[in-house]
């Protein structure tokens, strides 16, 4: 059975009178420890599916299951506790955290909300998380806008995966990274996903990145579903009109990306 | 450079935060200095300011020290000004978060009230309030606060709007965190530099109506008040006019003094602001 099984989901946005769909009628599924990677242009509901899945915002029609739950029939508290096991990296890792917060705040939160360490061992938590994701255990007590934006995106890593979480969003976590740290977040994305059968919702607009990371890809155009498949065969022989102008558009990257994984 | 260091750069800054500290020296220093009741009869009554040296401001129309109520005058200033302004902020930051963050019907109700207090004139509503309920230093402050909180609240909720929109705020919906915790320590804290701008005029304010409220009778009546000084030489405003002036310059240069610190503090961190 799937991890996450989205049907049918249709969401709609009133621009000036009158009603656009940024996603319609979308359906894809996510096997446990499988990466499936969202892409298209800008403005093809990229996004929007993240935000829908993560019930940040809601649908206007379709069904989400998630580990086998109606996972839009969830409200108030029943929902936070099951947001342990869906969790997500944001694109920009400066926006994505409180300014004011400190290293070590920003891992003890999803600790301490759900409940996954006492007040007295979090700190040895919040240490292994760091060393989890290969950063040095003394940058606990740093400022969030002190590190630099690799450091950050690799605490936005250890936060998503504190709760122990069977499926992380990652909205575009490595676009905003320079090529050299790029790789090495990468590189530890997939470690993480070996180790723990992490699923990966891998929205990106790179498809070289997409290539050398997802098993399967979904290629989005306007808010629809213009194709799908093995993510290799999909951007090795694009079918769509969209597959086909967005792998013209990409540049070559094949070489450095095999570097990469 | 630091921040005390851009503040210090600023005369009229450090002119403010000179009375401001001279404010304080005085309020804390009130019962040291001029120990016993202030409102006691120490000498002849209307002695004029510069005559006797054991009372240098004078005395009043029932023979009260001048400079010993003037002192213990500033502590009801500043404590009804402070107390009066940290309640008007800390009800409207609060207020203006959850309208802000909640949106939807609770947003409506509680703007709607807002506008309410705000379609009251702020002074009219203290009077009303403290002639119902009676004056007494905490009713005082209640008064104030009742007109000042919409200011802050209105500020608060705009500012909770553009931040409840960012990703840190998705960021701790994702980690499960509830509504009430995200709003009040993930929005509220990044809120607040644009409410406490508010401060010193609220301050300012404050202490300004207390003193209105004294001079119409309407303070405490075992305490000194400058409002209630000047109320007290007004009817021998044209024998001993030193009776009302005294009052009235302290009264001034507080004002002055908070407007002065207040516009610094918001100065020297707005430049830090942008800075970074």
């Amino acid at each position: 059975m799937s991890l996450l099984a989205v049907s049918n989901l249709t969401r709609r946005y009133n621009r000036g009178g009158e009603t656009v769909a940024a996603v319609h009628d979308v359906s894809f599924a996510i096997d446990p420890g499988e990466t499936l990677a969202l892409a298209g242009p800008s403005g093809s509901g990229k996004s929007t599916i993240a935000r829908l899945v993560l019930r940040l915002i809601e649908p206007d029609a379709g069904r989400i299951e998630f580990e086998g739950n109606d996972f839009l029939a969830l409200a108030g508290s029943a929902l936070r506790a099951h947001r342990a096991r869906l969790q997500m990296v944001f694109q920009d890792p400066l926006a994505a955290f409180n300014p004011r917060a400190t290293v070590a705040r920003v891992l003890d939160d999803p600790l301490r909300i759900h409940g996954i360490a006492s007040r007295t061992e979090r700190p040895h938590r919040i240490a292994e998380l760091l060393e989890r994701v290969g950063l040095p255990v003394d940058l606990a007590s740093r400022a969030i806008h002190e590190i630099s934006g690799g450091q950050r995106q690799r605490i936005a890593i250890a936060r998503a995966i504190a709760t122990k979480p069977s499926l992380i969003v990652l909205d575009e976590a490595v676009s905003a990274l320079d090529v050299s740290v790029r790789g090495q977040i990468l590189e530890l994305l997939l470690d993480l996903q070996r180790k723990q059968r992490i699923a990966y919702l891998f929205i990106s607009h790179d498809l070289g990145v997409i290539r050398a990371v997802a098993h399967r890809i979904v290629l989005l155009d306007a808010g629809r579903i213009a194709e799908s498949g093995n993510a290799r065969a999909v951007i090795d022989s694009p079918q769509s009109a969209i597959g086909k102008a967005l792998v013209a558009a990409a540049p070559r990257l094949d070489r450095t990306m095999q570097d990469a994984s | 450079m630091s921040a005390l260091h851009r503040f210090l750069r600023r005369p009229e800054a450090v002119a403010g935060a000179l009375i401001l500290a001279a404010l304080f020296a005085m309020a804390v220093s009130a019962g040291l200095l001029f120990p016993g009741d202030p409102q006691s009869i120490a000498g002849p009554a209307l002695l004029p300011p510069f005559q006797d040296w054991s009372l240098p401001l004078g005395t009043d129309r029932l023979g009260r020290d001048v400079l010993t109520e003037l002192f213990h005058g500033a502590r009801t200033s500043l404590a009804v000004g402070l107390a009066a302004a940290a309640a008007a902020l800390a009800v409207g930051a609060v207020i203006g978060t959850l309208a802000g963050f909640t949106g939807g019907l609770t947003d409506e109700v509680l703007m709607r009230i807002t506008d309410a207090f705000q379609t009251v004139p702020s002074f009219l509503l203290a009077l009303a309030f403290v002639s119902v309920v009676g004056p007494s230093l905490g009713v005082v402050v209640v008064a104030i606060a009742l007109g000042t909180w919409t200011g802050p609240a209105r500020v608060a909720r705009a500012e909770v709007l553009s931040i409840r929109e960012r990703d840190y705020v998705a960021n701790a919906r994702v980690i499960g965190m509830h509504p009430l915790a995200i709003a009040f320590r993930e929005v509220l804290p990044n809120a607040l530099p644009p409410v406490l701008a508010l401060s010193s005029v609220i301050v300012a304010a404050a202490i300004l109506t207390e003193a209105a409220l004294s001079f119409l009778g309407l303070a405490d009546p075992n305490r000194v008040t400058w409002g209630g000084m000047i109320a007290e030489g007004r009817t021998v405003l044209r024998t001993a006019p030193f009776l009302s002036i005294v009052p009235g310059i302290a009264l001034v240069l507080t004002v002055l003094g908070v407007y002065l610190a207040g516009e610094g503090i918001v100065e020297t961190t707005a430049v830090r602001r942008g800075l970074s």
